[in-house]
C-alpha cells in the first residue's frame, strides 16, 4: 500500500513539472503576442506594419526593411550552402574510403559547435573587406551577411545530409548497381528520393537556424534601417534589429511593441517550420 | 557528378580551414598566461580575459545545474509515466516550438520580465536565467531521446520481477540511458558557452573587479562581440581572436570530456 502511494506521489510530481513546462512554453508565446498587441489592434495595422519606413522619431514603425532583410539574407545563404552541403553529404557517404567516413562525420559535428560570434569575427576580417573590394561600397552588406551565414550553416547541413544519405539501406544501392545503373543514376534515382524526407528535414533545420541567427549577421550587415537598395547595400534583419534596439525602447512604449511584432513574425515563421517538419516525419 | 561534388566539398573545407587558421594565427601571439588571468583593459597594453572565463564557466554551470534535473524529470514524465497520447502530442509540439525560438527573442523576453519588471540588474544571475530559458527545452529533448532509446524489454523485465515504476526508472532505465544523457548534456553546454545574443541583453557588456552573482556577467562569446563591434581600436582583432581561440578550446574540452565519459558509460572496459 505504501509503495503504491509513493508511486502516486512521484507520478504527480513529474506530471506537475511537465505541466509547468508546457504552461511556460505557452506563456513565452503569449508574452510575445500580448506585447505585440498594441501594433496589431490599431486601425490599418497590417498596412502600417508592412510600411517601408522605420523612423522612431516620427512614430513610423514599418517592419518591411527587416522582413526583407531576413528573407533576402536567409534565402541567399541557403542558395549558397545547399549545394555545398549536398556535395559534402554525397562525398562523405559515397566517395570517401569506408574507414574515413565516421571520422569525417564526427569532424563536421565538431565544427557545428563553433560559436556564431566566431563566424561574425571572421566575416569582419575577411568577407567585409572582400565585398568592399568587389563592390566598391562599405562592404557591410546583405551579401556579406549571407556569405557568413552560409559558412556557419555548412557543417550543420552537411552533417545532416551525410547522415540522411548514409541511412539509405545498402541493399537499395546494390540492387540499383546490379540492374546496371551508373553511380550518378543511382544517386539521382535511388539515393536522393529514398532519403528525401530526411533531406527536407535537414533543410528545414538549416532554414530555422538561418532565420534565428543574430550576432554573426549583425556584425557584418551594417545595421541600416532604410530599405536596402541591393545586395551590396547595408541592411538589417528582424533578429539584428531586435538585438540592437531591445534596450533602447522600455516596455510600454510603442517601440517596444514594434520589437514584439518582430519577435512575433519570427515565432510565426518558426511555428510554420515546426509544422512542416512534423509533416515530413509523417506525424500529424 | 560525384567528382564535381568532391571538389565542391573541398572548396568549403578550405574556406572553413582558412577561418580556423585565421583564429589561430591572429590569436596565438596574444594567448599568454597573463592574458588568461588578468582583467580586460580598454586602453593601453596588457589586459586579459580572466573574469570572462570565470563568468562563462559559472553561468554555463549554473544553467546546467538548474535545467538538467528539471529537463530529466520533465522527460521522464512523458516517457516513463506516459500520459494519454493527446497530451504527449501537445507536449512534443510545445517542446519543438520552444526549441525553435531564436535565442535573441528569449533574451528579449527575459530582459522584459527580469530587468524591466522585476528590476534585476544586468548580471550573472539574470544571464543564468536567460540561459535556463534557452536550455530547458534542450534538456527535455535530450532526456526524451535518451529515455526512448532504452529498449522497452528492459522495463518489462524489471516490472516482471516485481519492481515498481519508480524503482525501474532509478535502477534500470537511468543507468542504461546515462551514456546518451551525458553526451547530450555536453553538446548543450557547448551551445550555451557559445551563446551571445541573449546574454548581451541580460548579462551586460562588462565585468567588475570584485566578482559577484549580481555583478555584471560578460562571457567570452559576448566579449568577442563587444571588442569587435563597440570598443577597442586596432588591437581589437587580435584580442578577439585570442578570446575566440580560448572559447573554442574550452568548448572542445567540454565535448571531449563528455564524449569520453559517455563512451565509457556505454562501453565500459573499452
Amino acid at each position: 500500500m505504501r509503495d503504491q502511494q509513493r508511486e502516486k506521489v512521484i507520478q504527480s510530481v513529474t506530471w506537475g513539472l511537465g505541466g509547468i513546462f508546457v504552461l511556460l512554453g505557452f506563456g513565452l508565446m503569449a508574452m510575445v503576442l500580448v506585447g505585440a498587441w498594441p501594433t496589431l489592434a490599431e486601425p490599418h495595422a497590417l498596412a502600417r506594419l508592412l510600411s517601408p519606413t522605420w523612423d522612431p522619431m516620427r512614430d513610423q514603425w514599418g517592419l518591411l526593411p527587416f522582413l526583407l532583410g531576413t528573407a533576402v539574407v536567409t534565402c541567399l545563404a541557403l542558395a549558397i550552402v545547399v549545394p555545398l552541403a549536398l556535395a559534402t553529404g554525397i562525398s562523405i557517404s559515397r566517395m570517401l574510403p569506408w574507414s574515413l567516413r565516421p571520422q569525417a562525420v564526427r569532424l563536421l559535428a565538431a565544427l557545428t559547435a563553433i560559436p556564431s560570434v566566431v563566424f561574425g569575427w571572421w566575416g569582419l576580417e575577411t568577407v567585409v573587406p572582400a565585398v568592399r573590394i568587389l563592390g566598391g561600397q562599405a562592404g557591410f552588406s546583405l551579401l556579406a551577411a549571407a556569405i557568413v551565414l552560409a559558412l556557419m550553416l555548412w557543417p550543420t547541413l552537411g552533417f545532416l545530409f551525410a547522415e540522411a544519405l548514409m541511412k539509405v539501406p545498402r541493399s537499395y544501392v546494390e540492387a540499383s548497381a546490379a540492374l546496371g545503373a551508373s553511380d550518378d543514376q543511382t544517386l539521382v534515382r535511388i539515393l536522393i528520393p529514398s532519403a528525401w524526407p530526411q533531406l527536407m528535414n535537414a533543410f528545414l533545420v538549416a532554414v530555422a537556424r538561418g532565420l534565428g541567427e543574430t550576432v554573426a549577421v549583425q556584425m557584418v550587415i551594417g545595421g541600416q534601417v532604410a530599405m536596402p537598395a541591393g545586395l551590396l547595400s547595408p541592411g538589417a534583419t528582424l533578429t539584428t534589429q531586435l538585438l540592437t534596439d531591445a534596450t533602447l525602447f522600455p516596455p510600454g512604449t510603442r517601440g517596444h511593441a514594434a520589437l514584439d511584432a518582430m519577435a512575433l513574425a519570427l515565432l510565426a515563421a518558426m511555428g510554420l517550420l515546426v509544422r512542416l517538419s512534423a509533416r515530413w516525419q509523417g506525424q500529424p | 557528378m560525384h567528382h564535381l561534388a568532391f571538389f565542391v566539398m573541398l572548396g568549403a573545407v578550405l574556406v572553413m580551414a582558412g577561418l580556423l587558421l585565421d583564429v589561430v594565427r591572429e590569436g596565438l601571439p596574444h594567448l599568454t598566461w597573463q592574458f588568461l588571468t588578468s582583467a580586460p583593459k580598454e586602453r593601453g597594453e596588457g589586459g586579459g580575459i580572466g573574469p570572462e572565463i570565470v563568468n562563462t564557466i559559472v553561468m554555463v554551470g549554473g544553467a546546467m545545474i538548474v535545467t538538467a534535473p528539471l529537463g530529466l524529470l520533465v522527460g521522464m514524465s512523458q516517457v516513463e509515466w506516459r500520459p494519454p497520447h493527446a497530451v504527449v502530442s501537445v507536449f512534443d509540439q510545445v517542446r519543438a516550438t520552444w526549441l525553435s525560438i531564436p535565442s535573441v527573442v528569449l533574451g528579449f523576453l527575459v530582459y522584459r520580465v527580469a530587468i524591466a519588471w522585476w528590476h534585476w540588474p544586468l548580471s550573472v544571475v539574470t544571464g543564468v536565467l536567460a540561459l535556463c530559458v534557452m536550455n530547458w527545452p534542450m534538456m527535455v529533448s535530450v532526456a526524451v531521446t535518451a529515455l526512448r532509446n532504452v529498449p522497452a524489454t528492459y522495463r518489462e523485465a524489471s516490472w516482471a520481477l516485481g519492481a515498481t515504476r519508480s524503482q525501474t526508472v532509478r535502477r534500470v532505465v537511468l543507468p542504461a540511458a546515462l551514456g546518451e544523457l551525458i553526451n547530450g548534456w555536453g553538446w548543450a553546454m557547448a551551445r550555451l558557452a557559445g551563446e551571445s545574443a541573449a546574454l548581451i541583453m541580460t548579462a551586460g557588456l562588462n565585468v567588475s573587479t570584485h566578482w559577484s552573482a549580481w555583478g555584471p556577467g560578460e562571457t567570452l562569446a559576448v566579449y568577442i562581440w563587444y571588442v569587435r563591434t563597440e570598443g577597442y581600436g586596432a588591437r581589437g582583432s587580435g584580442v578577439a581572436a585570442a578570446t575566440a581561440l580560448t572559447l573554442m578550446l574550452l568548448i572542445a574540452l567540454i565535448l571531449w570530456v563528455s564524449g569520453r565519459l559517455s563512451d565509457w558509460r556505454q562501453h565500459p572496459g573499452r
